[in-house]
């Protein structure tokens, strides 16, 4: 294959991996969270692609559209779920919700 | 001469997916991360391109960036623009600390359990024919080897669906209360 | 002859078992039938087999019956044996018979008390133990009954368990008894590493003859008779003991228990001669305790002690003999001091009851002409603890006196000891005797002195029992007469053979001289406190100190072991033991504390904790890959 070998797509692959946890540890907005989970899904996708090339096996993008549609379902839920949050007028902030306290 | 203009793509579209990437857990407006994500996915969409996943490219950008982040912008903008002035501050001490060492620690663990692991394999790169990632072998595998996976994620889809749509007539119901 | 042993052993424990497992669903007067019937019906089944051992010969009197094997491990076998031979018979006799004498006194000494059925069914133990002691056919058992009956002697002590001196009692008898039933296990021990066995027969014929080992042995079982029978260095318990009801201390420290050494020392007495030091060192042990309790019941004030320095003084005697080598004199004396010292005992404790419980001597006085029996009968038992004839400390002091002569320069010394305890021994009784018989009534005796109703100076089985003892001090002492009379010795004779025999020559001069000597003491005592021709000395502090060996064990060994566990229990309990519980437990408290920060309900948080473990579980997989 032209351009760069499958190492490189590995290295990218995990850099945005990253990238995504740390957005999901650090922010407290539940919106940008959902964004960073996103992220780290498309990371995962990104991976299955490259290896599907290296293979020559397209199973791995049957996986990737599998994702794909999993995530648009996830994001689905937890929109719903900030939207009725905002409904209710209460507040954005991961922080705030803290009735899982031990 | 080929090789060197994928090279320049690929170059062109990591560094956009890395960036867009920092940038969206980076604003605080998450309107901006929002459409850093866009960029994001774009970029992506542009490196599926260049590992023959056609469909899937095709299919990252109608499906994500048509369908999936038009509903976030439409609940951020539906939302009010809700800027954290400090995004990064909160929760305890040690929070900041174990997120970048956890990050850290993730990020060399796959590098190097797919160096150790897939070392053979990683060097000859197999040779594909054109109808590699055609919607036709796409479809034809969806519809023969992976039907299954076919069938359950369209079940998937509806729960979400139904689900949605639930949450959804639920603040509604609510709201009808209140008003009487 | 077998059976006979066995039921003469098994009753008293049947009967104390039959009491304790009763209750309070027998009457307190049932109980204490049932105790005096097992009693004197041990002595018949002990006198059934002393009758068919005398219809056999000599060498076949000896059975031993062994009932199962006790206790087996690897080489060595102990069963659970009975011997009854001559000796062990004699022994039998004097515990079942002035014990069931004893036990029908306390019939009527003890009516009335709430804990009437404690007491019998202790008695009945001690009876037992007693009985195991002396019928045992190994040293296994007679370490046994050692046991119990130290055991029994501790819970009869201490009977009044609401009085704290008597508690406190109990516990001094207790632990020195202890001391020396370890010093005996030793001895046991070192007879079972060199034989291998622990029964009798064999034990005398395959143990060392001499040497440092033999000495140990010796010397170990000498501790425990020591003990047992209140000699010096371990016999401060004996005074103390008083505090139990009079009928134990008649039983248990005056008739039986505390003559159990003296049957040790002559049923095992192959292995003193094994070791003739050890031996001698018995004898000066007993001739020491003889004189040092002789001068300390000078001074006593208590009527019950007084008769107790008697018996560590008498016992002495037994000491000497047995230890000099006249075992069947020491036995005699055994038997004879049994019935005086009893009598005694029950004879003081029918004037302890008309006094409704006044034991000192000086409250007391004049009570011969209120209660002329008793008087009768303590003056028997008083003229044959002295050793005036024809009563029964006549013959058998005399006896061991004599055998003293026949044993070289250090006889001699064994011998003015002997004398001089005969003169104190007149002394101390008859002052004992004059003070509380003799002169006006005291005027606390005008006041509570309670007779009760009819000519009988007591409950009725008080007074037939001193009765009784009273007829075998008088007569008991014409079972031997030096070497003109002799049916003990030879009856004991292949049991324990003495191996000295004074001439008829010694036997005069030391009868002459012990009856002198005691007559003399009688005289002074008279002088003293019945003419008042001299006047009563005051007593000298080293004697009314009992020559300050409790305060001499109380620096010794109780102060030390209180500084101890003390310190101990400041340095080690507290802050170790003590503390480390705490700190345990503030240990975990911290790291709960600790812990229960990590669940501070931000979702954050918890994401992290999912990425490191992440993190951490793929380190761990592929290190183990």
């Amino acid at each position: 294959m032209h351009g760069p070998d499958i190492s490189w797509y590995v290295v990218l692959a995990a850099l945005l991996f990253a990238t995504g946890a740390l957005g999901v540890m650090l922010r407290r907005n539940p919106l940008i969270i959902l964004l960073s989970v996103e992220i780290m899904l498309n990371s995962a996708n990104l991976l299955l692609i490259a290896f599907a090339r290296l293979h020559g096996q397209a199973d791995g993008q049957i996986f990737a559209i599998s994702v794909m549609a999993v995530a648009a379902s996830e994001v689905v839920v937890g929109l719903g779920l900030i939207v009725a949050m905002g409904r209710r007028h209460v507040e954005l902030d991961v922080d705030k919700l803290r009735t899982l306290r031990g | 001469m080929a090789n060197f203009l994928v090279w320049v793509v690929w170059c062109v579209a990591a560094f956009a997916c890395l960036a867009s990437a920092l940038a969206v857990v980076s604003f605080s407006n998450p309107f901006y991360s929002a459409l850093s994500l866009i960029g994001n996915l774009a970029s992506l969409a542009v490196l599926f391109l260049l590992l023959s996943g056609e469909f899937v490219a095709a299919g990252q950008v109608l499906v994500y960036g048509g369908a999936v982040m038009v509903m976030f912008l439409f609940v951020i903008a539906y939302l009010g623009d809700r800027t954290d002035e400090s995004p990064w501050s909160g929760g305890p001490s040690w929070q900041i600390v174990g997120a970048v060492l956890a990050g850290g620690a993730i990020l060399a663990e796959v590098c190097v359990v797919v160096g150790l692991k897939a070392a053979g394999f990683l060097s000859s790169p197999h040779h594909v024919t054109r109808s590699f990632g055609s919607p036709e072998a796409i479809g034809r595998l969806f519809l023969t080897d992976h039907l299954i996976a076919f069938e359950v994620t369209s079940i998937v889809l509806l729960v979400a669906a139904v689900g949605g749509v639930v949450l959804g007539s639920h603040a509604r119901r609510i709201e009808g209360d209140a008003r009487t | 002859m077998k059976i006979a042993a066995w039921i003469c052993l098994l009753l008293p424990l049947a009967s104390a078992l039959a009491i304790t497992l009763a209750g309070t669903g027998i009457s307190r007067r049932v109980a204490a039938y049932v105790s005096t019937l097992t009693t004197i019906g041990s002595f018949a089944a002990a006198a059934v087999a002393f009758v068919e051992m005398l219809g056999k010969h000599g060498g076949q009197r000896a059975g031993v019956t062994t009932s199962w094997t006790w206790l087996s491990a690897g080489p060595y076998h102990f069963g659970l044996s009975l011997l009854v031979d001559q000796l062990s018979i004699v022994m039998m006799l004097i515990v079942a018979g002035v014990g069931g004498l004893i036990v029908a006194y306390s019939v009527g000494y003890m009516d009335g008390e709430n804990e009437e059925r404690r007491y019998f069914a202790y008695i009945s133990l001690f009876v037992f133990s007693m009985l195991l002691l002396v019928e045992g056919g190994n040293l296994l058992l007679l370490l046994a009954g050692w046991g119990m009956v130290g055991l029994s002697s501790y819970l009869l002590i201490g009977f009044h368990q609401d009085r704290p001196p008597a508690v406190a009692a109990a516990k001094k008898a207790f632990v020195m008894n202890a001391f020396g039933d370890a010093t005996m296990a030793l001895a046991l021990f070192l007879l079972i590493a060199h034989t291998g066995h622990l029964d009798y027969a064999s034990v005398f014929a395959s143990s060392p003859t001499g040497g440092t080992v033999a000495n140990l042995i010796a010397l170990g079982l000498l501790g425990g008779a020591l003990a047992k029978s209140a000699q010096i260095p371990l016999h401060t318990w004996l005074p103390d003991a008083m505090e139990g009801p009079t009928p134990v201390s008649a039983l248990i420290h005056a008739a039986t228990m505390v003559t159990a050494g003296v049957y040790l020392i002559v049923r095992t007495h192959p292995l003193f001669e094994f070791a003739p030091k050890v031996a001698d060192l018995a004898a000066g042990l007993g001739a020491a305790t003889l004189v040092m309790a002789g001068l300390i019941a000078l001074v006593q004030t208590d009527i019950k002690r007084v008769i107790a320095y008697s018996t560590m003084s008498q016992i002495g005697y037994m000491f000497v003999g047995a230890a000099a080598g006249a075992y069947p004199n020491g036995m005699f004396h055994l038997m004879t001091h049994a019935f005086f010292k009893a009598l005694l005992f029950l004879a003081a404790g029918i004037i302890i009851h008309a006094l409704t419980g006044e034991q000192d001597i000086r409250r007391m006085g004049g009570l011969g002409k209120a209660m002329p029996h008793t008087r009768r009968a303590f003056l028997v038992g008083s003229l044959a603890l002295v050793g005036i004839p024809p009563f029964a400390g006549f013959f058998s002091k005399d006896s061991i006196i004599a055998a003293t002569l026949d044993r070289g320069a250090f006889g001699y010394c064994l011998f003015a000891a002997c004398l001089a305890g005969a003169f104190l021994t007149g002394l101390y009784t008859f002052r004992l005797y004059f003070v509380v018989f003799g002169g006006e009534q005291s005027e606390f005796a005008k006041e509570h002195l309670h007779k009760p109703q009819g000519k009988l100076e007591g409950p009725l089985s008080m007074v037939w029992t001193v009765t009784a003892l009273t007829g075998l001090s008088a007569v008991g002492g014409f079972l031997q007469f030096g070497r003109v009379w002799h049916p003990l010795t030879t009856w004991l004779d292949p049991v324990a053979q003495p191996f000295v025999d004074a001439s008829n020559a010694k036997e005069a001069i030391a009868s002459i001289c012990a009856v002198v000597l005691g007559a003399a003491g009688i005289y002074l005592a008279h002088a003293v406190y019945a003419a008042k021709t001299i006047k009563v000395p005051k007593p000298v502090t080293l004697l009314e100190k009992k020559f300050y060996w409790d305060e001499l064990y109380d620096a010794l060994l109780y102060k030390p072991a209180e500084l101890i566990s003390q310190g101990l229990g400041r340095l080690v309990e507290q802050p170790l033991i003590a503390g480390s519980i705490g700190e345990l437990t503030r240990g975990f408290r911290l790291g709960a504390g600790g812990l229960g920060r990590a669940q501070n309900g931000l979702v954050r948080s918890y994401a992290l904790a999912v990425a490191s473990g992440v993190a951490i579980l793929a380190v761990v997989f592929l290190s183990t890959r």
